[in-house]
């Protein structure tokens, strides 16, 4: 503060010293025609016995003004969190993504809906930032959303302070239309468009930096609600604690009868009505949606 | 086989009492995963139905055994500091007077203050929080009751009641409610009784001459005595004396009656 103060050049002299209710400054008495205290006098800094001092240094018979301001209520602040490990990339937006890929040759796929069905094993932990947004139900994302997405969160998001990645492909799975009217027969259609599978759980789009997630929630929860899959705004946290309650669930069930142990046994011959997707899902999933409260 | 029988049968007789499941067979060909969400099988209903999550239950609820959440303020950094101010104050300063602060202007807090500090009475603010706090683990728990709502505390390490009752008697936003002065609490009345005691001198004065005075009597005790028989022997003498002075003017007036007498 001291070499704030020299370099504005306006002072004619500056002290260092510590005020001490008993001794005595090194200034003598009836120097000062005006004394200001900035925010000193107060619980924890200056106790009210140095006033004494204080007045001795200025000159007698003036107008002293003393405002004090009495620390109003207890309320503690906590420390904010530092983000001294954070680093931002060079490029922290979001990338403009394709509308088609670059096949040298581009084929016709078959439907493949498995690529949405059950939960998704790859992309399902947040990797390089601290908030994400991770889809709770299958679906396929074209380029308008990724156009949406992409354009949202950049103009929405600090590129100082944070950055942004995403955690799908560009659209790569062929998807094909007839022609309007047609009728059923003659060949496949040609293809339309192009588009992503998303499997349950699987991370969208990640956000980091020198953020909290209430700055960074409410424009993320904007694009997950316009997504074509339920989709929710996670913190690294809170999806470890999601994913650590269903543990949890599991182990302290208190039923006797489960789905796996029926299925798997056959029991009644449930198998008639069961596939084995629901043996390896335990009736969690059916289609592309998350059967809620299972297990 | 049976089993099959035996469910159709049951199905007969519950479609004659008039209950049946909405759909029962699920026999058109939509696809595994579909837009909408597809009519479940009854069977895989039940399935579902028998194999819901039962939460753990204990045999004692938990709210009979847990006891009454007791919010334990787990004091901040804050908290400590000023904690250790006010300990730091009743250690130093013999009298502490506890007073209502009835929204006095700041202006006139100054000059109260500043009167104060001419006798060496310091004002104090803690935070009622933070005093409670530590008077509940201190001798001075009985001071808790004072420290409720807005207070100023006006502290001194020399116990000069009569001056501060005259600088605060002028402000009517001030009012004492108790005081602890050399570890002794004192009520408004007290205090008000305490500042009318003489002073330390005059009072070890009269404590030194009230105990000398017994030892102070025992050589007038001694000598009661002989002073007593010494008067006594004195009055007796004087007595006599009187007795032969009288007689003797008696015999003198005689013999002049006689004289008197003779003579005319």
């Amino acid at each position: 503060m001291l070499k704030v103060a020299e370099s504005k050049g306006l002072h004619q002299s500056l002290r260092k010293c510590m005020i001490v209710p008993d001794a005595q400054l090194p200034i003598p008495s009836d120097t000062y025609d005006l004394i200001l205290v900035v925010g000193a006098l107060s619980i924890g800094h200056l106790s009210p016995d140095v006033l004494p001092e204080l007045l001795r240094i200025t000159k007698p018979g003036l107008y002293q003004n003393f405002s004090i301001v009495f620390a109003a209520g207890l309320k503690t602040y906590e420390c904010p969190p530092s983000y001294n490990d954070v680093i931002i990339p060079e490029k922290p937006k979001l990338k403009f993504m394709n509308k088609v890929p670059n096949y040298k040759k581009a084929r016709r796929w078959m439907k493949r809906l498995g690529d949405i069905r059950g939960p998704a094993t790859q992309a399902n932990n947040i990797a390089w930032g601290q908030y994400a947004i991770v889809a709770l139900g299958g679906g396929y994302l074209h380029w308008g959303h990724f156009e949406m997405m992409r354009l949202t969160i950049n103009r929405r998001m600090d590129s100082t302070t944070m950055f942004a990645r995403w955690r799908v492909n560009a659209p790569y799975k062929p998807v094909t239309r007839k022609g309007l009217g047609q009728r059923m027969g003659g060949g496949k259609g040609a293809i339309d468009h192009y588009v992503t599978p998303v499997k349950y759980g699987r991370v969208v789009v990640e956000l980091g930096g020198k953020c909290a997630l209430e700055e960074v929630e409410p424009f993320l929860s904007e694009v997950a609600k316009k997504l074509p899959f339920p989709a929710k705004v996670f913190s690294k946290e809170s999806l470890e604690e999601m994913v650590k309650e269903e543990e949890q669930k599991a182990a302290n069930n208190q039923n006797p009868w489960t789905f796996e142990r029926i299925a798997s046994m056959n029991m009644m011959g449930i198998r008639k009505v069961l596939s084995p997707f629901d043996l390896k899902h335990h009736g969690k999933f059916t289609g592309k949606f998350r059967v809620p409260n299972r297990v | 086989m049976a089993a099959v029988t035996g469910r159709l049968v049951t199905a007969g007789a519950a479609a004659r009492r008039g209950w049946l499941p909405f759909q029962v067979v699920v026999r058109h060909g939509s696809k595994a995963v579909t837009r909408h969400r597809k009519p479940i099988h009854i069977l895989r209903q039940k399935l579902l139905a028998v194999t819901e999550y039962i939460p753990p239950k204990p045999a004692v609820p938990e709210r009979c055994i847990k006891p009454w959440e007791q919010e334990i303020h787990e004091p901040s950094i804050l908290e400590k500091l000023i904690r250790r101010d006010v300990e730091f104050t009743f250690q130093e300063n013999k009298m502490i007077a506890v007073f209502q602060n009835n929204s006095i202007n700041s202006e006139d807090l100054r000059l109260l203050r500043h009167r104060l500090m001419k006798h060496d009475i310091r004002m104090k603010f803690f935070p009622n929080r933070v005093m409670r706090s530590y008077l509940t683990d201190t001798k001075y728990k009985n001071l808790l009751p004072l420290f409720i709502g807005r207070n100023i505390i006006l502290v001194s390490k020399e116990p000069k009641t009569k001056e501060m009752l005259q600088i605060v008697r002028s402000s009517t936003q001030i009012s004492l409610l108790g005081a602890c002065i050399e570890d002794a609490l004192f009520s408004r009345q007290g205090v008000v009784k305490y500042s009318r005691l003489p002073g330390m001198q005059v009072i070890r004065g009269e404590v030194v001459s009230g105990l000398t005075q017994i030892t102070s009597q025992t050589c007038q005790l001694l000598n009661n005595g002989p002073v007593l028989l010494t008067n006594l022997l004195e009055q007796y003498l004087k007595q006599q004396g009187d007795a032969v002075i009288g007689q003797k003017e008696s015999a003198t007036t005689e013999q002049k009656e006689t004289q008197e007498s003779q003579g005319s």
